[in-house]
């Protein structure tokens, strides 16, 4: 017999399998401080063994660029010393803790030296990733986010208006600075609280085109719209695009002039066309269409600007746009190339336009990022820009970072 | 003018209750679309100002005037009040007319000639005639101290209109309040009738402008003289201006007084250009630019021009005179530059031809001209 009393069948099988299943995502990729993503140790230790064989080669003769490669290695290997020298202390101070034969006294002395030795590690493994990763070329700019409704009709403009709602408010509690450009709701006006058609948010900061990086592609969003009234999950798509921003003070930093830079563009490959009222124009009429059209011949990107009355604001805008337009196309062109070379190598999801990057479900009030896997489940945090949607944002640009040193690795394959 | 369709009046409506009403002016979506936002934007301005002195205001029935007023014809600009001239908010009043961007559009490239050259004279004089608004006087100083700040410029801005007058002052005081060059340049305003013959009997109202300048202390000789004087003929003021021109804008800016009685259409039209000639050769003006209505008339005040031989190149440049360079055609031996019509006539002499970086194109026209 048993020794406790009668349980009922169902309520063993409960106690089992609890009700509410914890959903648990066992995702290597997810980093933590001290944890050095494999790829980069991999690269740092080439560059190590490189660097060991730059100083054979030096001790023996002088050779400028091998000297040059060497100093610009240098900091790497400092790096990844002071690293190894860390994770080594740490290592034999966790296995002196661990074994039976250590005396009290020096075990006691072993777990203080611990802790210290492990912000020590902390440290180090910073800034070897920092020495490692390469930054974005446009990282410091200051940025545009672009949100237009996708697939979805109503209800994607209404959930543009939530995305906008939530990048604004998630500026404001960053203290980032914010500029609207452009706001025009489905019915071609300005005014808010109708589905929005189209919003263009600058980010006046520097280094915002950094953070807001990992925003760009499709967003989804899953749930029983306003407009439904038959209580239907209705699945929608918002796609938002960050473009590096040139405007005002940015501006001067960047050359316009030099045909070298992205922003660069030939005057004479725009066609302006300024709207004019057809017949006799002059004092015939007093036309107040001041909209301003750009056309990049070359690339046949269109620009349009009415939003002002004064022609000349409205070209200004447009020029601005233009340039980061044209910027991106260009940027994009050449990412595009240099990864059509290597997909086979990596096969990493394309991350442009195209593939959903996040879903936004109100049914399981969860968020999932596709790209880095992490599933969060305050959404209303997330939708008021808190901090459940910087820890988004932060495992997403881990995830950029990680591609990109693949990406490093696997150009340096290819070189040699 | 063709009806605006059934289908298309419902679309507006569909969109907001305000834009039927507002297709009759602009005949456009786009265009009724965008001035509905700007009358908005209008309201919420006067009513946070309101708001600020502490008064209240229905902003839906400021609206709902204001859109009926522009269903009516009158031009949005007066409805608001103000217009851009090139870089510039310009203020407008009824009487007065409205600043046209064409205008803007060729002042901007005479002062961007201007710019590049290098031997201006220290004091550069600029007499506009019929100046209204004071637009031109306010944007060419705008213009050139954008950049250059070795010269000491001199604008004078001429009208007969009492109005235009008193509201050209207006804007000058609000340019110098917003902006930094504020005791850099002289820009007066003075009143003259420049029809009037300075060796006629005197009656009463506005003096001839000679008489004027004299009265005022203003020198006698100007190097460069700008205008923009009433051009529309009777009969194209009937056929060709659109309504809300027609109905709302001051005839006195627009169409010239009849010199004789029964006198033909198209000189009537002309009526300003000989007299405006004349003053440039006594006031010694070395660049003189002229707003027309077409080419027909771009090509007659051009050959008035050539026939006072005095002036060492002529040309005539449409709405958009900046477009390219290889937009040059030629019209009865005048060079026409840019795109869209033909919207001003440029005479120069002297060192003029310099200023307008256009020394080698004045010698191969000097034997054009002969």
């Amino acid at each position: 017999m048993l020794a406790t009393p009668w349980i009922c069948r169902n309520c063993l099988l409960r106690l089992r399998n609890p009700l509410v299943r914890q959903q648990i995502r066992l995702q290597s990729t997810a980093s933590t401080s001290e944890a050095i993503p494999l790829a980069l140790l991999t690269r740092a230790r080439t560059v190590a063994s490189e660097h060991k064989e730059l100083t054979k080669k030096l001790a023996n003769g002088f050779d400028t660029r091998a000297a040059k490669k060497s100093g610009e290695y240098s900091p790497i290997v400092n790096a990844l010393q002071d690293w190894d020298k860390a994770n080594e202390s740490v290592a034999e101070l966790t296995t002196l803790i661990h074994e039976s034969t250590t005396d009290p006294e020096l075990r006691s002395l072993a777990a203080d030296d611990l802790s210290e030795t492990r912000t020590q590690l902390a440290n180090a493994s910073q800034s070897l990733i920092t020495s490692l990763v390469p930054v974005h070329p446009f990282a410091h700019l200051p940025c545009l986010l672009e949100i237009r409704p996708g697939a979805g009709g109503l209800e994607a403009a209404i959930f543009a208006g939530d995305l906008f709602r939530m990048y604004q408010a998630f500026c404001n509690r960053n203290g980032l600075r914010t500029n609207l450009l452009k706001y025009e709701n489905i019915n071609g006006t300005t005014e808010a609280g109708i589905p929005l058609s189209e919003a263009i948010l600058e980010v006046e900061n520097v280094n915002s085109y950094g953070i807001f990086r990992c925003e760009a592609g499709v967003h989804r969003v899953q749930r029983v719209p306003a407009t439904e009234n038959k209580g239907r999950t209705h699945t929608s798509a918002v796609s938002v695009r960050v473009l590096p921003s040139l405007q005002e003070n940015s501006a001067a930093e960047e050359n316009f002039d030099d045909p070298e830079s992205d922003y660069y563009i030939d005057v004479k490959e725009v066609k302006v066309e300024v709207m004019r009222a057809s017949g006799a124009g002059g004092q015939h009429v007093n036309k107040t269409e001041s909209a301003v059209r750009l056309t990049h011949l070359p690339t046949n990107t269109v620009v349009s600007m009415q939003d002002s009355r004064s022609q000349h604001k409205n070209k200004e805008k447009a020029w601005a746009l233009l340039r980061s337009r044209i910027a991106q196309s260009r940027r994009e062109k050449r990412e595009e190339e240099v990864a059509n070379m290597r997909r086979s190598v990596i096969g990493v999801a394309k991350m442009g336009r195209g593939d959903k990057v996040r879903t936004y479900n109100w049914g399981q009030q969860r968020v999932t990022d596709h790209r880095s896997g992490t599933t969060v489940h305050d959404l209303d945090d997330v939708m008021e820009g808190g901090p459940t949607l910087e820890q988004v944002m932060e495992s997403v640009r881990n995830w950029l970072m990680e591609r990109d040193v693949e990406t490093l690795i696997a150009e340096e394959g290819e070189k040699k | 003018m063709p009806r605006i369709t059934t289908s298309l009046l419902r679309k507006a409506r569909t969109i907001d209750p305000f834009l039927p009403a507002l297709l009759g002016p602009c005949r456009d979506l786009y265009a009724a679309q965008n001035e509905l936002r700007w009358l908005h934007e209008h309201v919420e301005k006067v009513a946070k100002a309101r708001r600020a002195k502490g008064d209240t205001l229905a902003e839906e029935a400021l609206l709902r005037q204001l859109v009926v007023e522009r269903a009516s014809g009158k031009p949005l600009q007066y409805i608001l009040g103000t217009e851009y001239f090139g870089d510039l908010e310009i203020r407008c009043r009824p009487g007065v007319l409205i600043p046209r961007s064409d205008t803007a559009a060729s002042v901007t490239h005479i002062v961007g000639l201007l710019r590049k050259a290098h031997n201006l004279p220290p004091e550069l004089r600029v007499l506009d005639l019929c100046t209204g608004t004071g637009c031109i006087p306010l944007l060419f100083q705008h213009e050139l101290y954008s950049t250059r700040n070795d010269i000491d410029l001199r604008v004078l801005g001429v009208d007969v209109s009492h109005k235009a007058l008193r509201l050209a002052s207006y804007n000058l005081q609000k340019v110098r309040n917003t902006r930094q060059y504020v005791d850099k340049g002289r820009v007066r305003f003075l009143k003259a009738d420049i029809l009037l013959d300075p060796f006629a009997d005197q009656t009463r109202g506005p003096l001839p402008l000679k008489t004027a300048l004299n009265l005022k202390g203003q020198p006698p000789f100007w190097d460069i003289l700008v205008s923009n004087p009433p051009y529309v003929s009777p009969s194209a003021c009937w056929k060709t201006t659109t309504r809300s021109v027609r109905g709302f804008e001051p005839k006195l800016a627009l169409v010239p007084p009849p010199s004789k009685p029964s006198q033909p259409d198209m000189v009537q039209g002309d009526e300003f250009y000989p007299r405006l000639l004349s003053i440039a050769q006594d006031v010694e003006a070395k660049i003189v630019l002229l707003e027309v209505a077409d080419l027909e008339q771009a090509l007659r005040v051009a050959r008035c021009a050539r026939d006072l031989d005095i002036f060492d190149g002529i040309e005539i440049w449409r709405d958009q005179p900046d477009s390219s360079p290889d937009d040059i055609t030629d019209e009865d031996g005048f060079p026409v530059l840019g795109q869209g019509n033909a919207r001003s006539v440029i005479c120069w002499r002297g060192t003029g031809a310099l200023w307008l970086g256009k020394v080698t194109a004045a010698t191969s026209k000097g034997d054009d001209v002969q």
